[in-house]
């Protein structure tokens, strides 16, 4: 196999618990999503990429190298991790502007890179603020900033629109499209398939550490489709937006977790994650993140896998 | 290219490490401890104590400086240089960039050294100015003190640092490993006679500070080890430490926390 990331028969344990389990498969150029619920083993996959866990049986290949210690292979990569802590006594520039010295860029360049990715991910007015302070959606972006900094040849992006709001999330799915167009190769791990779906076609299915499928997006469509979707809205005023929701003729149900979050099921995900951004505009209601629990994904996860 | 790589590497790991050591509250509470010598040495020149001087000022401060500030600072200090990196989920961002594993350790040990001197000297020589102050001696009346002192808090920052940093990168709660190593292991086992106490740092140290300095009350410390051969053992001992801190830290994977 020859793809940008090659996996043959990867299997890693921690401990009793089986992180990947004979994991094949062959991702290509371009952008390519990993999607699957949580625990599936996407993380894992990611960091045996980037080399922090070695494979207890089998390989993967980046690039066509072998990543475990190798520091050279880290100059052509671009890593966004899934979780949200950064230096938070550093701010957005700051914190860039550092990593991309790592590289050996001198300060010069490295202010300049630094400016000019945050403006890319659309951060340049928050640049001077310390990273404590931002929002999930701008901490996502941060990182994404990071990672595509030093125009990396591949980026490995760790559920990089979890939390992110509406805005962010737009922004996020632009710069990731744009930089494939440019030539870059993206792998992108989430647990909602309708994102990954508005940048590329080309996915691959994990569930409990093995790839089930993979290629085109659409042959599944149709199976997730029966299963209402969930989505969780953190708002001040939820109340408020399920009644400005409540137009889509889609949504089939409310409910409300606790006072400042609305979980919203719908049967077309597609068209509720399209709608969304205009309907919040319109009337002016902060919605400060969005997830999508994996229970859905996980229905038809479990329906494909008998 | 290759050098001017490396320095610009080197700079930002040490600046960030020390930033992180130093700019924050922990590292001002740090400072605070590290001040004490001082705090009790003015305390005691207000006071007016008459059998305040270069002995007392020895007396109370090798127990109190090298048996508990110097190797707490040591401590909260290197055991934090990877840990926190690893528990905060922040050290994907270093070992995602060109930038060797052993490299990474070796920079943030120095930035470690860099934080323990800065916080650790200045206290100890004002203490010291304090006290010769206070007597009406000139500065220089017992440089040799001085010297011992600084020597000392540079070989014992070195050695404990590079203990606490192997500990650290063995074990996930390396606060635990390092208050017994530093505490109760250096207090019983430098108290036992013979050989055994050749198996803890504070032994070196009070060798040195026995070899160099001319009257002290380490003058009956049972010794046969030399101050020259003191040095030397204490920076074998520190560099093996960090070098073992390498070969572990090369071959460690990184979950990420939940």
């Amino acid at each position: 196999m020859t793809g940008i990331v090659d996996a043959v028969g990867v299997s890693k344990w921690y401990g009793e618990v089986l992180g990947l389990n004979a994991f094949t498969a062959s991702f290509g150029r371009g952008i390519t999503g990993l999607v699957g619920p949580n625990g599936a083993g996407k993380s894992t996959l990611f960091k045996l990429l980037i080399g922090q866990l070695h494979a207890d049986q089998g390989g993967v290949r980046l690039l066509g190298e072998n990543p475990w210690n190798n520091v050279a292979l880290m100059r052509r990569l671009g890593y966004c991790p899934e979780h949200n802590q950064m230096y938070g006594w550093l701010t957005g520039q700051q914190f860039v502007e550092t990593l991309l010295r790592l590289d050996g860029m001198s300060s010069a360049d490295a202010r300049k890179a630094a400016t000019e990715a945050l403006k890319v991910v659309g951060l340049s007015a928050a640049a001077q603020r310390l990273t404590r302070t931002y929002s999930r959606g701008m901490r996502q972006r941060t990182k994404l900033a990071q990672a595509l900094a030093h125009k990396p040849e591949v980026l490995i992006l760790d559920e990089p629109l979890s939390g992110a709001d509406p805005m962010a999330r737009v922004k996020i799915l632009r710069t990731i499209s744009e930089f494939a167009e440019a030539g870059g190769h993206v792998l992108m791990s989430t647990h909602v398939l309708y994102e990954i779906e508005r940048i590329t076609n080309n996915i691959v299915l994990i569930h409990n550490g093995k790839a089930i499928a993979s290629g085109d997006i659409h042959a599944i469509r149709a199976l997730i489709d029966t299963h209402p979707h969930a989505v969780r809205l953190d708002t001040p005023r939820p109340r408020q937006l399920a009644q400005a929701l409540a137009r889509m003729d889609h949504v089939v149900s409310f409910e409300f977790p606790s006072a400042e979050e609305l979980l919203v099921r719908t049967r077309k995900p597609d068209a509720f994650y399209r709608e969304l951004p205009g309907i919040v505009a319109d009337t002016k209601l902060e919605v400060r993140g969005i997830e999508s629990p994996d229970d859905s994904l996980d229905a038809v996860f479990r329906y494909l896998v008998g | 290219m290759d050098l001017v790589e490396s320095l610009r590497k080197a700079w930002v790991v040490t600046g960030l490490t020390l930033r992180y050591l130093m700019g924050t509250r922990r590292g001002i509470a740090i400072a605070v401890l590290a001040a004490v010598p001082l705090l009790l040495t003015v305390g005691l020149a207000l006071a007016r104590v008459d059998s305040f001087g270069i002995q007392l000022f020895q007396i109370l401060l090798i127990p109190l400086f090298f048996q508990l500030v110097l190797i707490f600072v040591a401590l909260v200090n290197a055991s934090t240089l990877i840990r926190d990196e690893i528990e905060d989920n922040t050290l994907p961002y270093l070992l995602t960039r060109p930038i060797s594993k052993p490299a990474l350790i070796f920079y943030k040990y120095v930035a470690y050294l860099a934080s323990a001197l800065v916080l650790l000297v200045p206290p100890i020589v004002l203490a010291y100015g304090v006290t010769e102050l206070h007597t009406g001696s000139p500065f220089s009346a017992d440089l040799d003190v001085l010297w011992g002192f600084l020597l000392t808090t540079i070989l014992g920052s070195a050695a404990y640092g590079a203990v606490f940093l192997f500990v650290s990168v063995l074990v996930r709660r390396p606060l635990f490993v390092g208050l017994f190593l530093g505490f109760l292991w250096e207090s019983i086992v430098g108290q036992i006679p013979g050989d055994v106490r050749k198996l803890s740092v504070i032994h070196y140290l009070k060798s040195i500070l026995k070899d160099t300095i001319s009257v002290t009350p380490l003058s009956i410390y049972s010794t046969d080890v030399s101050a020259a051969i003191s040095v030397v053992v204490l920076v074998g001992f520190s560099i093996a430490m960090v070098v073992l801190s390498i070969l572990v830290f090369q071959q460690m994977e990184f979950k990420s926390k939940a």
